[in-house]
């Protein structure tokens, strides 16, 4: 049996503490010059694709806008779409809100992007209802959080039907009428991605989506979440092939596997430096926390479960804080953990550790025993934070046969196999 | 006398159909080094062809481009002035200061289209000319504000303290207009023009300049106020035609046309071919006559700003 494919994408460092600003080579967060570096290395390494997150908010916290992560990005469109103008095999996935946007607008914004690069786009649909948010839009808080998947689903359907009529008069309930003014010498395709984790988000994903993100770290949880996610697929009458399944990850490599864990233990210590331990502590805990020592034990005062929020922009951490911070005590307690070290245990993320030879085999396993078909990694830093990756991962995998040596469609939707969605439409 | 002004050559995403993307690549390549700057007027909610989102366009040209200034049109009655401004400030980073913004005023019948496009949400503008016009200057005052929402220096990477941000240096907008309200600050620092050139066209002096730093005005009909005005016209190689905005006629003839309307204060030049593909490639054998003349400037480098003859813009939340 041949073995599968493995599919690879890799984001541009995020707004948030897992970007080391503080590395020494770090460069411009910002200046175009990095993010064609990202994307010409990836083009490269003959990735699937690259993929931009999106925040349209600074975060706050205690007030103030949020100080100690590296912050201010580009608008995702239209930086991708500039990448896409220098770049000829490699895919683009654009988060973009499906709150503050209007389908119409949107569409068209996606079309043209397929239409010039050639179908190479890609929408990792995000809700981001609320005021916080909302405050930055002409629409406002307009959208019940428990109707942000209705209107999801509403605006995919939406966008796929104006994809599938370029060129022609639309009437959508809900959603508006007019013309869709698109040339209509191209098949707009753009793959659809999707990252909520809970029941309501795996069910969009299952019915929807092209692509998948999750967070399930271990094999034994990835293939828990595949054999779960696959079976939704199968259930909504679509092949289980239909929807990709790429959870994020890190990679840190060394010449040696202890050069690579001491490379880790760096890296986690420039991401939770003293100060960003005390501020992630108080995402929890909801309360100022700036009188404790990070180098000392947590804190005895219980966390603020009141209405007010001290962080604002972020997702929510835990479901129940209370279990969370017993938990976190009890871990702190067992094995002597002050403020600091606690926080770089509890906000691990899954990182591949080792040799160039060790992690490929790795990602290898993880692929072939179906905890996953594929990743999406995050450098640690910008522009050259990925480029050991291309140059020394890639080419094991391509070795061992379960990577491609070059671009075969020029597609987003070639590079990751995917059939045709209009084909299902019709 | 005349005096040599900069030359912006106007092309619509409506009448790009017709054009590949190769096509488009193209275009620009053959006005990249012959031209100051290009707009790419946006055919949202047109009747028929709308072509490909200018603003996406525009991006996906700017990093193919060395030296041309890209003016991206926007229907900004609806569209988010959020979007529209970390979109352009985007442009502006990825040309290295090469970016505008041609606001595009709507009409009430074009009014009408856009707003059944999006489905009549609420924080829009009525199709009423008045509403339409107060929603326009708050759009672009909005848009402005955002961009200024980060100083230059916010970024202080202060790795001993651990901060990557003074926020002191970054300010919410709070902006309130008649139908929206922005809080900020922008999630894009701000761009290298600090102010992307921000144009809009007139179709007579009458017009309010709604906040911009230059206007489009086909001339023989008066001022714009005291804004720089770019003489605007539209230009076909087939047939015969004078009117202000509209000029037909034989190649080689263009120069003394163009000289006849050259007038003291003039800040530029705005031509469109009105069949791009056969009118640009006569338009561009035509610009060394109007070099020649004196008409039209050898295109600069640097900002956009600087070659339209605008001067640096100062942060308004600076101290």
């Amino acid at each position: 049996m041949s073995k599968k494919q493995i599919i690879l994408g890799a984001q541009f460092p995020g707004v948030n503490n897992f970007t080391v600003w503080s590395h020494p080579e770090a460069g411009s967060q910002i200046a175009f010059e990095s993010f064609r570096h990202l994307a010409k290395t990836l083009e490269r390494g003959r990735f699937d694709f690259m993929f931009l997150a999106e925040g349209l908010r600074l975060r706050e916290q205690k007030g103030r806008i949020y100080e100690l992560d590296v912050a201010g990005r580009p608008n995702t469109l239209a930086i991708l779409s500039a990448l896409a103008g220098v770049t000829d095999g490699l895919g683009f996935i654009n988060t973009l809100s499906s709150t503050f946007n209007e389908p119409y607008v949107l569409a068209r914004q996606l079309a043209s992007f397929d239409h010039l690069s050639g179908g190479r786009v890609g929408w990792n649909v995000v809700t981001s209802p609320g005021a916080f948010t909302g405050a930055n839009f002409r629409r406002g808080d307009f959208l019940p959080h428990a109707e942000r998947y209705d209107r999801a689903r509403a605006f995919v359907d939406a966008a796929r039907h104006l994809w599938a009529h370029p060129g022609r008069d639309f009437d959508l309930p809900g959603i508006g009428r007019g013309h869709f003014g698109l040339p209509e010498n191209h098949v707009y395709r753009p793959v659809i991605a999707q990252a909520g984790d809970s029941d309501g988000g795996r069910d969009f994903a299952a019915s929807h989506a092209d692509v998948i993100y999750s967070r399930h770290g271990t094999l034994e949880e990835g293939q828990a979440f595949y054999r779960d996610v696959k079976a939704r697929v199968i259930r909504h009458g679509r092949p289980a092939s239909a929807l990709k399944i790429l959870p994020g990850a890190h990679v840190v490599l060394g010449d040696t596997e202890e050069e690579a864990r001491h490379n880790l233990r760096q890296i986690r210590l420039a991401q939770v430096s003293p100060r960003a331990a005390i501020a992630l502590l108080e995402q929890t805990w909801n309360r100022d926390l700036s009188a404790y020592d990070p180098d000392g034990p947590l804190p005895e005062v219980e966390p603020d479960l009141g209405a007010g929020q001290l962080s604002l922009g972020r997702t929510r951490l835990h479901d129940d804080v209370l279990d969370t911070v017993r938990k976190w005590r009890a871990l702190a307690e067992a094995e002597k953990l002050s403020i600091r070290e606690l926080v770089i245990r509890v906000t691990a993320r899954k990182h591949f550790v080792g040799t160039p030879e060790s992690v490929a085999a790795t990602l290898d396993d993880y692929v072939q025993q179906d905890a996953c078909d594929g990743f999406v990694f995050a450098p640690h830093y910008t522009p050259g934070g990925f480029d050991r990756f291309v140059d020394q991962v890639v080419p094991i995998l391509q070795d061992r046969g379960v990577f491609r040596r070059d671009y075969t469609e020029g597609t987003l939707r070639g590079n990751l196999c995917l059939p045709d969605p209009l084909a299902r439409a019709a | 006398m005349t005096h040599p002004v900069p030359l912006t050559i106007g092309l619509s995403t409506a009448a790009g159909n017709a054009f590949t993307p190769g096509e488009w690549r193209d275009l620009l390549a053959r006005i990249d080094g012959a031209a100051d700057a290009v707009t790419l007027t946006d055919g949202f909610a047109a009747d028929g062809p709308q072509g490909p989102d200018a603003v996406i366009l525009a991006n996906w040209l700017g990093g193919q481009t060395r030296q041309v200034g890209i003016i991206a049109g926007v229907a900004v009655n609806f569209t988010e002035p959020f979007h529209i401004s970390t979109a352009i400030a985007t442009l502006d980073y990825v040309t290295g200061g090469r970016a505008g913004l041609l606001v595009q005023p709507s009409g009430p019948e074009l009014a009408e289209r856009a707003l059944d496009a999006i489905g009549h949400p609420g924080g829009y503008p009525q199709a009423e000319a008045g509403d339409l016009a107060t929603d326009l200057a708050d759009a672009v005052a909005a848009i402005r504000q955002l961009w200024d929402s980060w100083q230059d220096d916010a970024v202080i990477r202060d790795v001993e303290r651990h901060r990557f941000l003074d926020p002191d240096r970054l300010h919410h907008v709070n902006f309130r207009g008649r139908h929206f309200s922005i809080s900020g600050p922008s999630i894009t620092p701000r761009p290298p023009q600090g102010q992307p050139v921000v144009a809009i066209a007139l179709s007579g002096p009458g017009d309010p300049a709604r906040g911009a730093d230059i206007a489009f005005l086909p001339l023989g009909l008066g001022a714009a106020g005291n804004l720089p005005v770019h003489g605007d016209l539209t230009l076909g190689f087939a047939g015969e035609a004078e009117a202000p905005g509209l000029w037909r006629g034989e190649p080689g003839r263009l120069a003394a046309y163009l000289a006849g309307l050259h007038r003291p204060g003039l800040s530029g030049w705005r031509l469109s071919p009105e069949d791009p593909r056969r009118d640009l490639p006569l338009l561009l054998a035509e610009l060394p006559a109007l070099r020649a003349a004196g008409l039209i400037a050898e295109p600069g480098r640097g900002t956009l700003r600087a070659r339209l003859g605008l001067s640096p813009a100062p942060n308004r939340f600076a101290a």
